[in-house]
């Protein structure tokens, strides 16, 4: 990559043993050493045993998805080194923690029993194990020693003084063995500092700082890490989480706290959307601000729940009986994660309609060094009207557009809303004329919203010849293959939709036009954002890069699957 | 094209059959909410799907209304109570949308105890799709569909609910208005917590067994020695059925609201405090 030094470091074991918390002791660790740093998880649908890794990735310059081969693996288990050191990029370091003596190939190290020796117990084996990596890729131990001291100090200082001890004396035991610096970590820049968040989290702080009060949600993976962010945040913010009995309870609940003025989310996965779906329908006829963060794992049904996937595109977009506008959402990367989330709950509020944010199991617990969030991000403004009196009509027909004044309950105002057709008022009619005026007054909306809705992002040079469409999370891995692409010399370019729809359709005309090649990368395997593209007649044809195995792309994987 | 039809002439209210027994609960109902003293400024009334559900579009003076999804009040009510909880409010149902497509939000609401008062017409029968078994229909209902007769055991929303603690539980019957304004009233009054008021209604068009005559000559107020505090004597109420039902308050528990237990709502409502702005310290960097 252009003579810049970046490094994949890939904890791997059982579930249940800690590589979770390695790898974050790790992350933490090295995102206050002036280099980039992402991770990426990969893990099983299981409590105990298995094999599940974390992915640390530490560069010179801003890197936006994971990589298959590793530079360093740490296996926490036989199996976990068996399976994965055919990963190992040539060159690469292979460092196992157990007692099976180290060879020619394998570097071990027995952290339990190093931690064990020092502190009469194995708490602090992470950080042995964290101390031996900072010292294989030349890194001093005093960085780490910082961070643990920041960590584990408010916990006591016996607490940190035992992870510090283990930590150098893993640093220690690489020296001694005279495998330091065998690999080198990425030259430091002062420039480069920042905080490390999930795209899980950074949805939640979205959600947070725009003025959410009220969080329902059934638990579901990959959409459960935001649920729990915001619960765990909740105090902080004022916000009421409830576990819901299930998902229709949860989108109907978020129903009744934005009909009473309080802006509210649902997180779920694809099979708690799809029971959802009658309660988006009634957000569309009621005209309430619901929004819903759908999370996607493959399916169908149960699917891969710990893996990822573009496979709801189509389904977000259908779902709910009946006609009705909607917005829908998809970050490409954790910084856009919180502030889609904002925007989609300002869509919602401004045009009274539901909304929808489309994450998956890769941008959810991709985590990444990002500049800090502003902490002056205002709530959104939730539209309401101030002074509606005792002659208020909830669905009264406007001037322009179809967006009726809308008030809350508990004031002079009467506001009546029904899930059966109804007239200016609320009250339910079987009346053809206020069937027809109050559909167009709700589908009046369409037009304005797709006005504003944010055009693609065009990445790489203005007249590459190859173009490829992407989506979503799919943002990272796709930049970094048009990245790879240019610099070996040849041309193309990224247009990346972080708008699903509406679509801002005179902004993707011009961008389409003079390619010789043009190719939608997707999660999925019947290419549905490029279906969506035909629909819309901004595309005639187009070729498909798709990967449907549970697992993210990669941009090498894509440079690849291009061909010359 | 076609000139529209005026279908509003034929829209007349209520929607209900001549002699329903709609008609004497909304009397009740309104009569109840007018002693209670609720102002309905700050009432809302909400329901579901079925000819129960329609009664808030009825009652005078107007409330504010949330009338959502076949089975969903319960759901939509609790977003409603979290997000203001100086609202009163009041969900109006059916056996249909309560018990049967609503029987899993039946099952929590009452668990989280959450202070909503629940009104559910309860006439053994589904009305608005003309003439099913409904959840509480009795063994060996014979319907259109069920056409040996009803073979699950009738859904007992009395001992349910007892079982969860909840805190009001009552029942009254359509035929006897003085009892029913009394028991509705009752419930409007009762502070902290879930109050479930099971209504004993009969349908005039679909349910042929249990007519007005039918349970007439069965219900029986429960006698002043009940307490219902005593969750075994009114579990034993709660089981009675057949040549003797008993109507009333049957049991109460003093289970801390929902809300109560809530600290984010000790600073007050929801929506009071969103307006007036301000997020507080922003969070830092977080790993999770």
């Amino acid at each position: 990559m252009g003579g810049t030094t970046d490094l994949l470091i890939r904890m791997a074991g059982e579930a249940g043993q800690g590589v979770e918390t390695a790898g974050n002791t790790l992350l933490g660790a090295l995102s206050n050493t002036g280099v980039h740093v992402l991770s990426t998880q990969s893990y099983m649908s299981r409590i105990r045993g298995g094999l599940n890794w974390h992915d640390i990735r530490i560069s010179e310059r801003e890197c936006f998805a994971g990589r298959e081969q590793a530079d360093l693996l740490v296996s926490f288990t036989d199996t976990a080194g068996e399976i994965l050191s055919g990963s190992l990029a040539p060159g690469g370091v292979h460092l196992h923690n157990g007692s099976t003596p180290g060879s020619a190939e394998i570097v071990s190290l027995d952290a339990e029993k190093l931690a064990t020796d020092l502190t009469g117990s194995t708490l602090a084996a992470n950080s042995v194990m964290a101390g031996a990596v900072f010292a294989l890729i030349g890194c001093p131990a005093d960085g780490l020693c910082d961070y643990l001291d920041k960590t584990f100090g408010p916990k006591g200082r016996e607490i940190a003084d035992a992870n510090i001890k283990c930590a150098r004396a893993g640093h220690a035991y690489i020296l001694q063995a005279g495998l330091q610096e065998r690999l080198h970590a990425p030259v430091p820049s002062a420039a480069i500092v920042g905080q490390i968040w999930s795209g899980a989290a950074a949805v939640g702080l979205g959600a947070a700082t725009a003025g959410v009060k009220f969080v329902a949600a059934y638990p579901m993976s990959p959409s459960t890490a935001t649920f729990a962010w915001l619960a765990e945040q909740a105090d902080r913010y004022g916000i009421l989480v409830e576990q819901a009995e299930d998902e229709i309870a949860a989108i109907n609940m978020v129903c009744g706290a934005t009909y009473a003025g309080v802006p509210a989310i649902a997180t779920t996965s694809g099979g708690g959307f799809a029971l959802m779906a009658e309660g988006v329908s009634l957000a569309g006829m009621m005209e309430l601000p619901a929004v819903v963060v759908i999370a996607q794992r493959p399916g169908p049904a149960t699917g891969m729940p710990t893996r990822t996937a573009q496979q709801d595109l189509q389904f977000a977009l259908r779902a709910g009986h009946g006609e009705f506008p909607r917005a829908i959402y998809a970050p490409g990367t954790v910084a856009q994660g919180y502030a889609l989330m904002r925007t989609a709950l300002q869509t919602a509020h401004r045009y009274q309609t539901p909304v929808l944010l489309l994450t998956d199991q890769f941008l959810q617990d991709m985590q990444k060094l990002v500049p800090a969030f502003a902490a002056t991000d205002a709530p959104i403004d939730r539209c309401l009207a101030q002074d509606a009196g005792a002659d208020y009509q909830r669905y009264r027909i406007p001037a322009n557009g179809g967006v009726s004044p809308r008030a809350i309950p508990g004031g002079k105002a009467r506001v009546v809303v029904d899930s059966d057709e109804h007239d200016v008022a609320g009250h339910l009619s079987e009346d053809t004329r206020d069937r027809v005026s109050q559909q167009d007054k709700r589908m009046a909306k369409f037009s304005a919203m797709q006005a504003e809705a944010i055009p693609p992002a065009y990445y790489g040079p203005a007249d590459a010849k190859l173009l490829l469409i992407c989506w979503g999370s799919s943002y990272g891995p796709v930049r970094e293959a048009v990245d790879a692409v240019n610099a070996a010399g040849r041309s193309a370019a990224m247009l990346h939709a972080a708008q699903i729809w509406p679509l801002a359709l005179d902004a993707w005309k011009p961008l389409l036009c003079g390619r010789s090649r043009i190719c939608c990368v997707e999660g999925n395997q019947t290419g549905q954002f490029a279906a969506l593209l035909r629909e819309a007649g901004l595309l005639a044809q187009a070729e498909t890069l798709l990967r449907y195995d549970g697992m993210p792309f990669t941009g090498a994987e894509i440079v690849e699957r291009i061909g010359p | 094209m076609m000139k529209p039809l005026d279908l509003q002439k034929a829209d007349t209210t209520p929607a209900w059959c001549p002699g329903c027994g709609n008609f004497p609960i909304l009397k009740a109902f309104t009569g109840a909410l007018a002693e209670s003293g609720l102002d309905p400024d700050k009432t809302v009334l909400v329901s579901g799907i079925g000819q129960a559900a329609k009664i808030p579009h009825y009652v005078t003076p107007p409330c504010n209304i949330f009338n959502g999804l076949h089975g969903r009040a319960l759901p939509a009510a609790t977003g409603i109570k979290c997000a203001n909880h100086e609202l009163e409010v009041i969900v109006t149902s059916g056996d249909g949308d309560m018990y049967g497509e609503g029987g899993n939000h039946f099952i929590h609401a009452i668990r989280r105890n959450i202070g909503i008062k629940v009104f559910v017409h309860n006439n053994q029968v589904y009305g608005l799709t003309k003439g099913q078994a409904s959840p509480t229909s009795d063994e060996g209902y014979v319907t259109r569909i069920q056409t040996h007769g009803v073979v699950s055991m009738p859904f007992n929303p009395l001992a349910l609910a007892i079982v969860e603690g909840c805190s009001l539980v009552a029942r009254t019957f359509a035929g006897d208005p003085a009892h029913l304004k009394a028991t509705l009233l009752e419930a409007l009054r009762h502070k902290d917590g879930f109050a479930l008021v099971d209504i004993l209604q009969p349908c005039v068009s679909f349910n042929k067994v249990n007519t007005y005559a039918w349970y007439k000559e069965r219900v029986r107020p429960v006698t002043p020695e009940h307490d219902p505090y005593d969750r075994m004597q009114a579990l034993a109420l709660a089981f009675q059925w057949g040549d003797a039902i008993p109507i009333g308050i049957i049991f109460r528990s003093r289970r801390p609201c929902f809300e109560s237990r809530q600290p984010v709502l000790g600073q007050g409502t929801l929506v009071v405090r969103l307006s007036e702005g301000a997020p507080r310290k922003a969070a830092t960097g977080n790993r999770n």
